[in-house]
């Protein structure tokens, strides 16, 4: 840490490396059972087309609500770099696990 | 949604959920198979001692200003130098082809024994038992470019390009289960070799290649022109003034 | 606070639940197709109800999946004092004079016997 200002007070925030990474598995755990279990809910409630894709938005977003919420509406800067990267991170990268058990459960329910 | 086809609910218990659990377990029981067979990576002693004289001379170079002068010099003379510095020093030139190495053809063929052969096996298998059915309906509209990846096994012209059939039904449980396994068996798990790949890659240790001549050629170079610069010189003015 | 016996409770709850709604789900399909309806959409009980239970099966998620820990790398040596860092135990040493003076009357046993 290089302190710049005399006071002792430098502008340089020092991030435990191990604290992030158990934030962020932390969260990708929680943002593949959110994918799984919304593409299950999506399939149940017999979603196609345009409104699947708007209920996984839906549920990306609430959970992040979710996770601000759980970290504190206003305590989150202890936790996480940033609130947007949460948002945004991974928000493709999920969404094969949602469209397969969306396909799934549809499949199960509404085919047959 | 108008369905113009009934599909018969046997298929739902006798084909499509069988197929998903097929995946799932195999998937799993590829996971602690891949743990039994697992066997701890040697590191050569000689390798491990060449990276971590690259890190000590990376360490050296980075920090340099903030020792004395002479220090620094001396330092840099035990790497750099003439015939007997530490980065001057011969390495038997080491010509380890991959396919002579023994370990290395375990490892790979315990690779292929995880991963290549029960894909091919259980695909060919699922392919055989459970061979042209339709077996599920994706719930959004597909072009047709898609029907010869959802369709695989039916040849039908007329028919919507979101039915699925059961070998395609296979492959997408194949890659789509990925991320369950993450969620059940825990992260880095064998079942998922993508992120394997990536943490080898990014390890902090990394294991150096097999001829260390010319990241230590380099490393000498970069010692070789760094340029002193001590920035504690008047640290006692600076410290002296800040109170 | 750790993953407890509740939330556990919670979140199989929360399945049960969505399991029900999805069984609820296909039966009203079969009653459509056994009846000849077109299907429109399904009863509100089982829209509610499935979304009801995903949100108390995130919710049990989001408190098993584990706590957050605070990233500033000086969180965790708040609560640390100085004589944590001072100590330590490679440079212990128990052979010194201090057990002469800590049991006298021990050593003074040994000298008479």
């Amino acid at each position: 840490m290089s302190s710049k200002n005399k006071n002792g007070n430098s502008d340089v925030v020092a991030y435990s490396e191990m604290a992030i990474r158990n934030n962020l598995s932390v969260v990708e755990y929680c943002r593949t059972s959110m994918a799984a279990l919304s593409g299950c809910t999506a399939g149940v409630l017999g979603l196609t087309g345009l409104y699947g894709a708007a209920f996984y938005i839906f549920a990306v977003t609430s959970l992040w609500l979710m996770i601000l919420c759980k970290a504190g509406l206003s305590s989150w800067k202890n936790f996480f770099i940033s609130r947007k990267s949460l948002l945004t991170n991974g928000f493709f990268g999920q969404l094969f696990t949602y469209i397969l058990c969306w396909t799934f459960i549809y499949g199960m329910v509404h085919v047959y | 949604m108008t369905t113009d086809l009934i599909v018969d609910p046997q298929i739902r218990f006798w084909v499509f959920l069988p197929i998903v659990v097929i995946t799932f377990l195999v998937g799993i029981l590829r996971h602690y198979i891949s743990i039994l067979l697992s066997s701890q990576k040697k590191v050569e002693i000689q390798q491990l001692q060449d990276s971590q004289l690259i890190l000590r001379a990376r360490v050296l170079r980075e920090n340099a200003k903030y020792i004395p002068k002479t220090s620094f010099l001396i330092r840099k003379h035990a790497f750099n130098r003439e015939e007997e510095g530490y980065l001057m020093q011969k390495r038997p030139p080491v010509t380890q082809n991959m396919m002579t190495d023994p370990s290395m053809m375990t490892d790979m063929l315990k690779g292929n024994l995880t991963n290549v052969l029960p894909m091919i096996i259980i695909g060919g298998w699922i392919n055989w038992m459970f061979s042209g059915f339709i077996t599920t309906k994706v719930p959004f509209p597909l072009t047709l470019r898609f029907k010869s990846m959802l369709q695989r096994g039916i040849e039908l012209s007329h028919l919507d390009a979101s039915w699925v059939s059961s070998a395609s039904w296979y492959f997408l449980n194949v890659f789509g289960l990925r991320s369950i396994y993450a969620l059940v068996l825990g992260e880095n798990n064998a079942a998922d070799q993508s992120k394997q790949m990536q943490d080898q890659m990014s390890g902090a240790a990394m294991a150096m290649p097999n001829d260390p001549k010319v990241p230590f050629k380099a490393e000498w170079e970069a010692l070789e022109i760094v340029d002193h610069q001590w920035v504690l010189a008047d640290v006692e003015n600076s410290i002296m003034q800040s109170d | 606070m750790p993953a407890t016996f509740l939330h556990r409770f919670v979140l199989s709850i929360g399945f049960l639940s969505l399991f029900h709604s999805a069984y609820s789900a296909a039966q009203h399909r079969s009653y459509l197709r056994l009846n000849e309806l077109d299907f429109t959409h399904l009863p509100l009980d089982i829209i509610i109800q499935a979304l009801i239970s995903l949100f108390v099966i995130m919710y049990g998620v989001m408190n098993v999946a584990g706590d957050f820990k605070e990233i500033k790398a000086s969180a965790e040596l708040e609560n640390k004092s100085w004589e944590t860092f001072r100590n330590i135990p490679s440079f212990y040493t128990f052979s010194h004079r201090g057990k002469f003076l800590a049991f006298p009357h021990q050593t003074g046993n040994k000298k008479h016997n």
